[in-house]
């Protein structure tokens, strides 16, 4: 058979689009400006797990009779829980994840959520991508009101960068352009010497304006400007492909593959302030267990290999990662051994810098809203505790004041 | 009976030029040959709008049959990606380009994912129908799809009982599938889903099963009733927010990437008035003036399933299936496996720094097409371009009329022009106009160029 892979080898060595044209003043500039960068910058690691992680299995409460009356057949055990407390496990999958808690490097945000839970994929995604509950939220994400805050964001085509295959609502900019390197490997814009046809085609893909004169606007703009911003950021991926060495083994999963992407972009001293990865699988509401464990594991040793790879490349003391999910899920297990989608849950803030340990409160399995677990910390708070280590207003890019978890060790 | 928002075009006093059959034969379908574009204009819009939406009974026997001779010898059924590279073959060979187009609406709208669903077989029926009820009434088809076994594992529909009635369906069916999130409430969601409990299927077909079914009484938006499935998409039919919203999509999919409010709360009327019929709708759609206005005319992005079949059809290139569909999944679209429930966000989420290039190869990759076998990858440039045309000036301009019906900036012609008399010893004029190897080869790594720009991307 005709397979993707097979395409993918066969075309490997072709170089569809070399860059060409010389270096812009522009990409001068950012180098420049690159390299007089800061080098002791925060950067921020956003992990989404989309579809809905089911907390209560994540973080189990193995001490609570209500957690096993609720899941007859999905419960975790006692004796399998990575202990985290005399009341908390994690999932056995996640011993890896376990170990760097016991470092101190790694905080359990519990009960996280938001007010008048929506249990709609989109909606509650879109409300934690736009950190909004208005009914019209704005366009641009938090992460991408982050980067328009930020200064010099728009001198480097890195300041924010997603390794998912396309762009996250959370990093939609108003002022910013951000890439999506889904592969960087095969990006396929070799950079040896490029033919005129190349040449041509960057020329005219870069240079004119929309003919239709939608004062920028339009969508020829739109694409204008996405191919200037991939010809800039492929030269410096490459480059930073290029100066990346590590004994890291990564798991061979789809995350483990982002957050090696991102060891390198951090590695390269770009002006990186945020990246974005996503893991996907977590809507199960059937057959829940085997798949679970399965994601919980890739997750925890995706976890752990980028914490070991960062401490490697001397990084780890300005990386922070964020885990999250749109929601968690109800709390008793539905008939086909799965859970439907349910409200608040656990989020956990992974790093050097983290202040380590079980922040906030387990929700009660007694008292619950529609089904559902009751939030008490506003998802917004962790939010404002990370805007403010990576020396954001986080008042102006959340539109509004919430309390700042205090998530982060005191900085030297 | 067209609101005045929607008047037709012919009473606007505007001319159904080329651009516009372009226009309209992109968004209809992917994309006109030169020949189809000269029969549009000879026999005006009103019969070519009647064309587009004709019963096509005999082709669809054809192309059954041709599927049914390789069905399970040449074609793998099981195999997702045979089964894409099949529909991909059929949307470029199909002389019903609106059916296929608005069958890969409704895909995107009921998006189902061979990912959970693992079975090409499974999708492939789920396209046919949706192919078989693509431009009939709505009802009809979110009836078929409520009971359309691949949407029955996706939806996890198979494991719904009365006493655990999995609610992943009904809450979809209101969310995405009818009238849009805000016009139910949480309560809703539990009721509906009891009345699909019992709604399973026996292999690949769909079956009823009354022991797991919750015969009591619901309360649905407002009405109560001993409802079961059926009657749960009866009433979400007769709520207006479900016209508003399936007309919405509609338009955004074939008019506008972002209506305006006044125009989605016309169509909305506009399909309401139709009882949900999808081909009147259509019809009043084609032949408005709106369509062919700002609002519309070159204002989305292609897909790339639009990209690439678009540019195969226009040009009468030949490409393997395969190779269409890897060049396709490459820039961020994979046919029966749609990202998530929601369908493909499209317009500027098609447009990233992996997806970008991949678009660039494909224009690289279909500007050189050649074999010397018959049935081998081939594109006609000779009939493309023509060999008398020896000037650079001529052959740009014959390009500009191909592709862009001649609406393409003089800088980009002027440029195009200059590389083509290009050599490695500065510019030629003379070698451009005498040797026909060396024009050929300039002329396809023109063409390749030409549709590497923003402006052929924008639909």
């Amino acid at each position: 058979m005709y397979s993707r892979r097979a395409f993918l080898q066969t075309t490997a060595g072709l170089s569809f689009v070399s860059l060409a044209g010389g270096v812009s003043p522009l990409l001068a500039r950012a180098a420049e400006l690159s390299a007089g960068a800061d080098r002791n910058e925060h950067v921020l690691v956003v992990v989404e797990l989309a579809g809905g992680n089911d907390g209560l299995n994540t973080v189990v409460p193995f001490e609570n009779s209500l957690y096993y009356k609720n899941r007859p057949t999905l419960g975790i055990a006692k004796d399998q829980v990575v202990r985290l407390s005399d009341q908390l496990g994690l999932h056995p999958r996640m011993a890896a994840l376990g170990e760097l808690f016991r470092d101190g490097r790694v905080a359990v945000v519990q009960g996280v959520g938001y007010p008048e839970p929506d249990r709609s994929h989109f909606r509650s995604m879109e409300i934690w991508h736009t950190a909004s509950t208005q009914k019209q939220p704005p366009t641009a994400g938090w992460l991408g009101r982050l980067l328009d805050t930020a200064p010099g964001a728009n001198d480097t085509p890195f300041a924010g960068l997603s390794l998912t295959s396309s762009l996250p609502q959370a990093l939609r900019a108003d002022k910013v352009a951000v890439p999506v390197v889904a592969q960087l490997q095969s990006i396929a814009l070799g950079t040896e010497g490029a033919s005129p046809r190349e040449a041509l085609v960057r020329k005219l893909a870069t240079s004119f304006r929309d003919p239709k004169g939608s004062g920028g606007a339009g969508p020829v703009d739109f694409m204008q400007r996405q191919a200037e911003t991939v010809y800039r950021a492929a030269e410096r991926l490459k480059d930073a492909a290029s100066r990346y060495r590590s004994s890291t083994d990564y798991p061979d999963t789809p995350l483990g593959g982002q957050l090696r992407q991102a060891a390198e972009i951090i590695n390269a001293d770009l002006g990186v302030r945020v990246l974005f990865a996503s893991q996907d699988g977590y809507d199960t509401h059937a057959e829940q267990a085997d798949t679970h464990a399965e994601l919980l594991g890739q997750l925890s040793e995706a976890l752990s290999a980028f914490d070991r790879d960062l401490t490697e490349l001397k990084k780890a003391d300005r990386v922070v990662l964020l885990v999250f999910s749109e929601f968690g899920r109800r709390v008793d297990e539905n008939a086909s051994r799965g859970t439907d989608h349910g409200a608040a849950s656990s989020v956990f803030v992974v790093g050097s810098p983290v202040k380590g340990g079980l922040l906030g409160k387990y929700p009660s399995l007694e008292q619950l809203g529609d089904g559902d677990l009751i939030y008490n910390t506003d998802f917004r708070s962790v939010y404002a505790g990370l805007l403010d280590w990576l020396g954001c207003p986080s008042r102006e890019v959340l539109r509004g004041e919430f309390a700042k978890l205090e998530l982060l060790k005191a900085q030297a | 009976m067209a609101a005045a928002f929607f008047a037709p075009l012919s009473t606007a006093g505007v001319e159904f030029d080329r651009r516009k059959a372009a226009h309209l034969l992109r968004r209809a379908g992917f994309a006109p040959t030169e020949a189809e574009l000269d029969q549009a204009i000879e026999q005006g819009l009103e019969a070519t709008v009647e064309k587009l939406l004709a019963d096509d009974s005999e082709q669809e026997a054809a192309f059954q049959q041709a599927f049914d001779s390789v069905a399970g010898s040449l074609l793998n059924v099981a195999d997702p990606f045979q089964v894409q590279s099949w529909w991909l073959h059929r949307m470029v060979k199909t002389a019903s380009p609106l059916r296929e187009k608005l069958t890969l609406f409704w895909h995107g709208h009921f998006a189902t994912s061979v990912h959970k669903v693992e079975d090409g077989e499974l999708m492939r029926r789920q396209i046919d129908t949706l192919r078989r009820l693509a431009w009939g009434n709505f009802r009809e088809l979110v009836q078929a799809m409520a009971r359309d076994p691949a949407m029955l594992v996706w939806l996890d529909g198979e494991s719904s009982t009365r006493e655990h009635p999995n609610e992943n369906f009904a809450r979809e069916l209101m969310e995405l599938f009818t009238c849009g999130i805000g016009n139910y409430t949480e309560n809703d969601v539990l009721e509906a889903a009891r009345a699909f409990t019992g709604w399973h299927r026996a292999a690949s077909e769909f079956v009823f099963h009354p022991d797991d079914h919750d015969f009591d009484r619901k309360s649905f938006l407002g009405k109560s009733g001993r409802f079961d499935g059926q009657d749960v998409i009866d009433i979400l039919m007769q709520q207006p927010a479900t016209s508003r919203f399936i007309a919405g999509k509609l338009l955004r999919f074939f008019a506008a990437p972002q209506p305006s409010e006044e125009a989605i709360a016309e169509a909305g009327r506009l399909l309401d008035q139709t009882q949900l019929d999808i081909k009147w709708f259509l019809r009043e759609l084609f032949l408005s003036a709106w369509f062919y206005g700002e609002e519309c005319y070159r204002r989305r992005i292609a897909s790339p399933v639009e990209f690439v079949v678009g540019t195969v059809r226009a040009l009468g290139a030949r490409m393997p299936a395969a190779d269409l569909n890897n060049h396709i999944q490459a820039m961020g679209q994979e046919l029966l496996a749609p990202p998530n429930v929601k369908g493909w966000d499209g317009e500027q989420t098609w447009i990233n720094s992996s997806t970008w290039p991949a678009r660039l190869a494909f224009a690289q990759g279909v500007s050189i097409l050649y074999s010397e076998n018959a049935y081998g990858p081939h594109l006609p440039l000779e009939a493309i371009v023509p060999a008398h045309l020896n000037e650079p000036k001529s052959v740009v301009d014959r390009l500009a009329e191909v592709l862009f019906q001649g609406e393409l900036a003089d800088e980009a012609r002027r440029e195009v022009a200059e590389f083509l008399v290009k050599t490695e010893e500065g510019p030629n004029a003379d070698v451009f106009r005498d040797d026909e190897g060396f024009r050929t080869d300039k002329t396809r790594q023109a063409l390749a160029v030409m549709l590497s720009l923003p402006e052929y991307h924008a639909w």
